[in-house]
């Protein structure tokens, strides 16, 4: 009887199987006739719309006159590579263009076109290198991400224009850093200086304080968090890994998750920031509970509009990450090479690879690379400067290599612990540097 | 013969009645569930779509890392910590509402509205409400003179429990209520002639009578206690470190974030085989399916 | 068959053994009691509510207290201000919800009486169902958007609604096993001796009896197909996106719009709450008891 019964259920497994051989596209898509629909997807927030304003305006006009029709899909900012995976997992063919960025266009590549042949000399060279892999491009740049120290104004003015709050910073500082320091212009700050204002601005430390925290660390276990640890990890002089070995055991790998644990364990950062990431970051900032914060790029515009942010709009300045060094990456679309209609997919790319369509994307709200369209359209939005500025001045990447994307969640997920002083700064520093170096491998 | 032919009707209506379970079996649960288990043994991953048959090395792959029996035990603890208390809740709430008060209907349809709310969602909600610079609990608190830090390493597992219970005791009691409205009343009447005790009654008539429903409370919430995502994804995404990775975090992360398909399809196997033991123990016991002792 | 709308003490299971000590203003204690659970668990939906009436810069300033300056621009944006269709995703997902209940309960309910009474294929279907629960949703997600793709089945309702059946099935034929063990097998014994065919004994004395237990069973399948997530990230683009989904693109690149995803989420709560409200008559009423009782 039961033998029957496994006897029924392997032969249903065994046919189902087959049926699976068959099935599965395995197909390498198709150029297609060159016109008809293309389907994009994007994900919510400025880039988006921005790209919605631009896909109209070309369905409106160029679109058809090339006799294509650019169908928009929003997927929500978590969710998109998770969906994109699943796609290029079955071979799909359901989407053309794909929503991908520097640091996951390497996993992506097997199942990306090649776009050799479309004209990037308007691009600002380090964007499409880093879009670039074995040789070949496989992605357009379109914005660019990086992190800025964004403090209040009102603050670090109250301190540096009075001389008690001098000498208790003084006091602090020798305390914290083992050598006295004088307050500096956020503008220069070193780590150093962003440990020791840190505690200055905590009650924790300083019950004057007139924020409760300095900072806020963004500590979440969280791939993207990886991104701004790395601004340390390259402040202090640190690396991922040199000539194909992992380097996150060395002394500034260290430090920089000691600067973190420190941060974290003298309360100079909320214990909740252990889960904090951008939103919890903003909120910290909004709420005017802390006094300085490493945020992306795109966080500035949201704090310093009144009807967002009432009470800190006005009083958020921005400045380069202390100990110089930003992360960048470049969010871009890519061609899916399972299309089933690549030519119509690559006229929209070449399209969008123009300074007349980068433009109508800056005015709808974006940020492209493209360093003419930015200095033409600086009136549009006084961060085209800071942005070009910190590229070409502040800029660092991460080594590209097909498993980056992994490398990031890896390197958060062994050091998360550490970051907030649950785990052991040594032991933590060595499984994320076992876990890199496999990766490499 | 007159048994017989009554059998051969019984089995004739049986298969009738059954067409649309097997028919949807066949085209819906077999292919996906093969395709499933082949892709365990394959190499399918970003990096290597050639789907290569690279046998149990994705299982041994699970194994060579901690990772995954730490996530195994945390799932472990966890789901018996929050099934455990939910269906003790679960089953007071059902005898709290097991009477006539005024009411009565507005609350009972308000104590499932946590279960109405999606999980992805829930778990954006919560991130709201416990936000300590601008959630509503910790303001809360703060104005009481509590300054708790809820997402500190040391509270954040209690404080998941906790938002679990809440999330998911409607569902046992949903249930287990359903399931005494369906109790055999003259029992309880011929006893309570006797004026036995409360507790009592509780234990040697409502109890084994209920036993099946409670059951399958126990167990439809159990399989899914120890699928836990939505809401511990959103709020600590398994950390600090892997310290809240549930087992569906750890096949997620490896599915989509290492893009390795193979070895999540092998992780969900091994997690299958470990519990599929234990099933037919407590199906046994939610159904008596007429062909006990056979 | 009177005790639908007004059920008399007899029919809160528990009640009669505390009859004589239930004294009408006990009751309000209960409610009381009750409403402060209620209200407790729903803490999460309320703040949602609160947030999604307060204009952007009171959300952080104003934690706890009712809006200052109400205003309905969140649910504006969520219904047609935001350039998102979802009017569309609501009835995407009402249709997702009704078609996956409709489809389970044609499927599961003669199966499993199929093959609890008439002892169709054995305990062991039900094992197996069980065992597929047990399976996390990312292990079949992607062998069924290969499945759909092929059947063109992507993108499209009914193919979320076969994707709803295929995770709530298992759910269905447990809660109905468990159920069917509850009644007496001498009522349908009785019934067949008075003549009645195993289709009349289902249709006309086993499914009234198993009425709150249906109801109960169709109410979580609506829910939890209203909530699904994961299978519609993958099965979904654009023709059948349902409102989870749609809510999800409120978490944007520069943030989380809370204003406007709470507003999401508590609108997205109302359609299961509707059809909980419709259908807890009989679930609070307890129509099989009023059956058993004649």
């Amino acid at each position: 009887m039961l033998s029957k019964k496994i006897g029924a259920i392997g032969a249903l497994l065994v046919s189902a199987t087959m049926l699976a051989g068959c099935a599965g596209g395995g197909s390498n898509g198709d150029d297609g006739d060159g016109t008809g629909t293309v389907k994009m997807v994007a994900w919510p927030g400025p880039e988006g719309d921005a790209m919605k304003k631009v896909v109209d305006a070309y369905n409106a006009g160029q679109g058809k006159e090339d006799d294509i029709t650019v169908d928009l899909v929003l997927l929500s900012r978590q969710d998109t590579f998770s969906k994109e995976t699943a796609l290029m997992s079955s071979k799909s063919s359901e989407v053309d263009i794909y929503w991908t960025a520097s640091y996951n266009v390497g996993q992506f590549s097997p199942s990306l076109e090649p776009l050799d042949d479309i004209d990037t000399s308007n691009y600002f060279p380090v964007a499409t290198e880093g879009l670039t892999y074995n040789d070949k491009l496989y992605a357009l740049p379109l914005d660019v991400s990086n992190h800025f120290l964004l403090y209040r104004q009102d603050l670090i003015d109250g301190l540096l224009n009075d001389p008690a709050a001098v000498e208790e910073y003084k006091a602090i500082s020798a305390d914290v850093l083992g050598e006295e320091r004088e307050p500096a212009d956020p503008q220069e700050w070193d780590l150093d200086d962003f440990k020791a204002m840190s505690a200055y601005f905590s009650t924790s430390t300083n019950p004057d304080s007139p924020t409760q925290y300095g900072t806020i660390l963004q500590a979440k276990n969280l791939l993207y968090n990886t991104m701004i640890w790395n601004d340390v990890l390259w402040g202090y002089g640190g690396n991922w890994a040199e000539d194909g070995t992992a380097t996150l055991d060395s002394e500034e790998g260290k430090k920089a998750v000691q600067l973190y644990a420190d941060i974290y364990t003298n309360k100079w950062t909320s214990p909740d920031s252990a889960q904090a990431e951008f939103p919890e970051t903003q909120a910290a900032l909004q709420s005017g509970n802390v006094a300085f914060a490493m945020q992306w790029s795109a966080a500035f515009a949201a704090l310093n509009d009144p009807e967002q942010s009432p009470d800190v709009a006005g009083k958020i300045a921005i400045a380069p990450v202390p100990g110089g060094q930003t992360h960048v990456h470049a969010l871009s679309v890519s061609l899916n090479k399972y299309s089933k209609n690549k030519a119509a997919a690559k006229t929209l790319l070449s399209y969008l690879a123009t300074t007349d369509a980068m433009t109508a994307y800056a005015e709808a709200g974006g940020i492209p690379a493209m360093p003419d369209v930015l200095s033409a359209n600086e009136s549009l939005n006084p961060a085209f400067g800071k942005v070009s500025e910190s590229i070409s001045d502040y800029g660092y990447s991460e080594p590209v290599f097909p498993k980056t994307f992994q490398a990031y969640s890896a390197i958060a997920e062994a050091l998360s612990g550490a970051w907030v002083g649950q785990t052991p700064v040594d032991e933590a520093v060595k499984n994320a540097n076992e876990s890199l170096q496999e990766l490499l491998d | 013969m007159a048994q017989t032919l009554a059998h051969r009707k019984k089995n004739a209506a049986a298969l009738l009645l059954s067409v649309p379970l097997v028919v949807f079996a066949l085209v819906f649960v077999a292919y996906p569930l093969a395709s499933g288990i082949a892709t365990a043994f394959t190499s399918k991953s970003l990096l290597d779509p050639t789907e290569a048959f690279n046998g149990v090395d994705n299982f041994v792959s699970i194994f060579a890392k901690p990772a995954f029996l730490n996530a195994a035990g945390f799932t472990a603890l966890f789901a018996a910590v929050v099934v455990a208390c939910e269906m003790v809740l679960g089953f007071g709430l059902a005898l709290l509402f097991d009477r006539k008060f005024p009411g009565k209907k507005l609350f009972f349809t308000l104590t499932l509205l946590p279960i109405m709310i999606a999980p992805a969602l829930l778990g954006i909600m919560f991130r709201l409400l416990l936000n300590e610079d601008i959630g509503a609990i910790p303001a809360l608190l703060q104005s009481v003179g509590l300054s708790v830090s809820l997402f500190s390493p040391s509270s954040v597992i209690p404080l998941l429990v906790v938002l679990d219970i809440l999330q998911w005791t409607p569902f046992t009691f949903l249930i287990i209520y359903a399931g005494l409205q369906s109790f055999p009343r003259e029992l309880l009447e011929a006893s309570s002639v006797d004026g036995a005790h409360f507790f009592r009654q509780l234990w040697h008539i409502v109890l084994p009578v209920l036993k099946p429903v409670l059951f399958a409370a126990f167990f439809l919430r159990a399989i899914d206690a120890i699928r836990t995502f939505d809401v511990i994804y959103v709020l600590t995404a398994g950390g600090p470190g892997t310290t809240t990775t549930t087992l569906s975090i750890y096949i997620y992360k490896v599915a989509f974030e290492q893009g390795d398909f193979g070895k999540a399809a092998a992780a969900s196997l091994v997690v299958l085989i470990c519990l599929l033991p234990f099933v037919p123990f407590i199906v046994k016991r939610i159904a008596s399916t007429g062909m006990e002792g056979k | 068959m009177t005790t639908i709308t007004e059920p008399d003490t007899h029919h809160d299971a528990l009640a009669s053994v505390r009859r004589s000590r239930d004294r009408r203003p006990s009751r309000w204690l209960f409610t009381l009691l009750i409403g402060a659970i209620a209200i407790a668990i729903n803490i999460p939906l309320l703040n949602a509510i609160l947030v999604s009436m307060k204009p952007d810069g009171e959300i952080a300033r104003n934690p706890i207290g009712l809006p200052q300056n109400a205003t309905l621009d969140h649910y504006a944006n969520v219904l047609y201000a935001s350039g998102y269709d979802f009017p569309k995703f609501f009835v995407n997902s009402a249709a997702i919800a009704i078609g996956t209940v409709i489809l389970v309960l044609v499927i599961a309910v003669p199966a499993t009486y199929a093959i609890v009474r008439l002892g169709f294929g054995g305990r062991w279907i039900i094992d197996s169902a069980s065992g597929l629960r047990l399976l996390p949703a990312i292990f079949f997600v992607v062998p069924f958007f290969i499945l759909f793709s092929n059947l063109g089945l992507q993108d499209s309702i009914p193919g979320l609604i076969l994707a709803n059946t295929f995770l709530n099935l298992p759910l269905a034929i447990i809660l109905l096993a468990a159920g069917l063990r509850d009644i007496p097998t001498e009522v349908e014994e009785a019934g067949s001796v008075d003549g009645a065919g195993i289709f009349r004994t289902l249709y006309s004395i086993v499914l009234p009896m198993l009425a709150s237990t249906v109801v109960a069973v169709a109410v979580l399948v609506f829910i939890f197909s209203w909530n699904d997530y994961l299978f519609a990230l993958v099965l979904s683009s654009s023709n059948a996106t349902p409102v989870t989904l749609g809510a999800s693109n409120f978490v944007t690149s520069t943030g989380i719009r809370w204003g406007d995803i709470s507003a999401a989420s508590f609108l997205s709560t109302l359609p299961p709450l509707l059809f909980a409200v419709f259908a807890q008559r009989y679930l609070v009423s307890g129509l099989s008891a009023g059956a058993v009782k004649g």
